[in-house]
């Protein structure tokens, strides 16, 4: 029992990391209709300032503000030059474009902070464990699940609730309409992408914690933050909770079950997700013309 | 009305036939220029390269051709791909495995990797079919990953992260003499040769009326299923041919290096496989081996000097997306001042 326990938290604390670097994706992605590849080289980004400044003795909870700001900040120059010329484009050629650039940062972030793992030293207050039903549990992993769920809960609200919200969800609808309402989309849109490079960072400083830093992170995490904006529904954010909370309790759980076998059980749940509802767990209605 | 129509049309058809005399002699000048030169091309560096050359140029071909599979999806159907990795390295595994216990006899293999892609392309096309553009990327992603998994975790036959090395020679029975196939020289013959009949396989599949179909598809899918086509039809065709093809180029491949990982099989081969297409123009049929010869040459010559060949790599990929769309072949068309190739894809 206590062991199932600690299990579920463990799925429930991946998940609430997953959900945080769908989020940054599905902003852009949903709401932009934008596909950004980038994605996991701003969660490695943050990872990397992230685990410098829990090693570096300066007070440790500013590493998260640090990390989003460093993300935030490689967004905007991005945003610039070249993303601004490409929302227009097919989704072919985004993909292309951001595929590229992320190789050019892997390799830059290689060169930067040299190819070994980065393990970072926890602080004290997040190093200790507390006991569950008998059993261990981190006490970082706690301060992801809520932390997470809190930032989630804002910005679930921000987008759906504020007038913020409402006019970026009318940008994408209709962008001229906005702009004849006197309001700078090319701004919002500036704002928008900025925030979801911002939450890739601080997702990275987050998993940095436990998974520490390393070349080719970016990727792993690009890859499930994809599946889990596309399994959820492009557009919804109910689709992107409900699916990464179903792929970080499968592959938590395919990896307590079937060691060897985890991730082609936990994609082979997610691809059959997606065969079973090809546009999504939470589909968006279109027409087609 | 009508005369004034039939009058325009005739003198029309004319203009056209009095144009076209001069440019059908100029098409086939061209193509004995083309085919001179391409003979050139690929007997020259049997004269003058050495045997490690040689071995590198049969890996360009054969990467090559597994890109030209691609750009059938990518390029015509405006399907993008991140499992085909999945096709092509799962066919050397096949091909490799089969030649631990059977010997490698170069028809058995080429048929044992076109018959792996073939069927590896039916179940990736099962289950990817329903599905277009962002949802068809993921789910050939996660079909690919979950093959990468198996490659990686059944170690008795795959041998897991090692990979397998040490395969007999690759061998071929000419009536009653039998050719050895280890050799630079003699690889890259057979890469060429299999990069020769994959080009002309795909040639008459995009020139065909199901290859027509299929740009079609990519162009307005639900007017062609309006018109009666059946889209998934097309597009599983499309994969099956993409998958024998693929198959084709991986059953070649264990033995230019004598070795196989799984690597091949990893989703950033076929994300390599995509730079490489965009690199040498995607819809153009021969520049998946431009784009593959620039992208292999700057592995190969400048890792050894640099570390971040990568970042150059990332760089120039980057530059044509933003400054030559249409690919390195096209743009040097282009600069050339003629029109760009045919098929696109992108825009």
């Amino acid at each position: 029992m206590g062991f199932y326990l600690i299990q579920t938290l463990n799925a429930l604390s991946f998940s609430v990391l997953l959900l945080l670097t769908g989020l940054g994706l599905s902003l852009v992605l949903s709401l932009m209709n934008f596909v950004n590849l980038t994605h996991g080289s701003f969660v490695l980004l943050g990872a990397y300032v992230g685990a410098w400044w829990f090693g570096s003795g300066l007070p440790w909870w500013l590493a998260f503000p640090a990390a989003f700001a460093a993300a935030g900040l490689a967004g905007l120059l991005l945003e610039r030059f070249p993303f601004r010329q490409f929302y227009a484009r097919t989704h072919l050629m985004q993909v292309l474009l951001t595929y590229g650039l992320s190789v050019v940062f892997a390799d830059l972030m290689r060169w930067g902070f040299g190819a070994q793992i980065m393990s970072p030293e926890m602080p004290e207050l997040l190093r200790g464990v507390i006991f569950l039903m008998d059993m261990p549990f981190p006490i970082y992993r706690l301060f992801i699940i809520g932390f997470g769920l809190a930032l989630a809960a804002g910005l679930w609200f921000a987008v759906d609730r504020t007038i913020w919200g409402a006019v970026v969800r009318a940008c994408v609808v209709d962008r001229g309409f906005v702009e004849t309402l006197g309001l700078d989309t090319r701004r919002i849109f500036t704002a928008v992408l900025v925030i979801s490079a911002g939450l890739g960072g601080l997702s990275g400083a987050l998993g940095a914690g436990i998974l520490s830093a390393y070349p080719g992170l970016d990727e792993e995490v690009l890859i499930l933050a994809l599946i889990v904006v596309v399994v959820g529904g492009l557009g919804t954010f109910r689709g992107t909770v409900a699916s990464a909370l179903l792929l970080g309790f499968a592959m938590t759980f395919a990896k307590v079950w079937v060691p060897e076998f985890s991730n082609f059980v936990a994609l082979g749940v997610m691809a059959a997700l997606l065969v079973m509802l090809p546009s999504g767990l939470v589909a968006q209605k279109t027409r087609q013309v | 009305m009508n005369r004034i129509e039939t009058v325009n049309r005739t003198e029309l058809l004319r203009a056209e036939g009095a144009a076209a005399v001069p440019q059908l002699g100029r098409r086939i000048l061209s193509r004995v220029a083309l085919a001179l030169a391409v003979t050139a091309a690929l007997g020259g560096p049997l004269l003058l390269a050495g045997d490690y050359q040689l071995r590198f140029l049969a890996e360009i071909l054969i990467i090559g051709t597994a890109v030209l599979s691609l750009d059938l999806l990518v390029g015509f159907g405006g399907l993008v791909s991140l499992g085909h990795a999945a096709l092509f390295g799962g066919a050397a595994y096949a091909a490799a495995i089969t030649a631990q216990y059977w010997g490698a006899d170069l028809i058995v293999m080429l048929a044992v990797g076109i018959a792996t892609g073939v069927v590896l392309a039916l179940v990736l096309g099962v289950v990817v079919m329903r599905t277009i553009s962002l949802f068809f990327l993921i789910l050939s992603l996660i079909v690919g990953q979950m093959l990468w998994e198996v490659v990686f975790h059944w170690r008795e036959v795959t041998g897991g992260a090692d990979g397998l090395r040490g395969f007999p020679p690759l061998t071929l029975h000419a009536g009653v003499a039998t050719v050895v196939l280890n050799s630079g020289p003699t690889l890259y013959v057979a890469a060429a040769a299999v990069a020769g009949l994959a080009l002309l396989a795909a040639h008459c599949f995009v020139d065909a009326p199901i290859g027509r179909a299929l740009v079609g598809s990519r162009e307005r899918a639900l007017r062609m299923s309006a018109l009666g086509y059946s889209i998934p039809a097309i597009r599983l065709m499309a994969l099956v041919a993409s998958g024998a093809i693929a198959g084709a180029a991986g059953a070649l491949y264990p033995f230019v290096n004598q070795y196989v990982g799984p690597n091949a099989v990893h989703w950033t081969m076929s994300a390599m496989m995509i730079i490489m297409l965009v690199i040498g123009g995607v819809g153009s049929l021969y520049g998946a081996f431009v784009g593959a010869a620039i992208y292999l040459s700057i592995q190969t010559y400048l890792s050894s000097y640099t570390d971040r060949w990568q970042l150059l790599v990332g760089l120039i990929f980057v530059m044509t997306v933003l400054v030559m769309p249409q690919g390195v072949v096209a743009g040097v068309r282009s600069l050339l001042g003629r029109r760009p190739a045919g098929g696109g894809g992108v825009s």
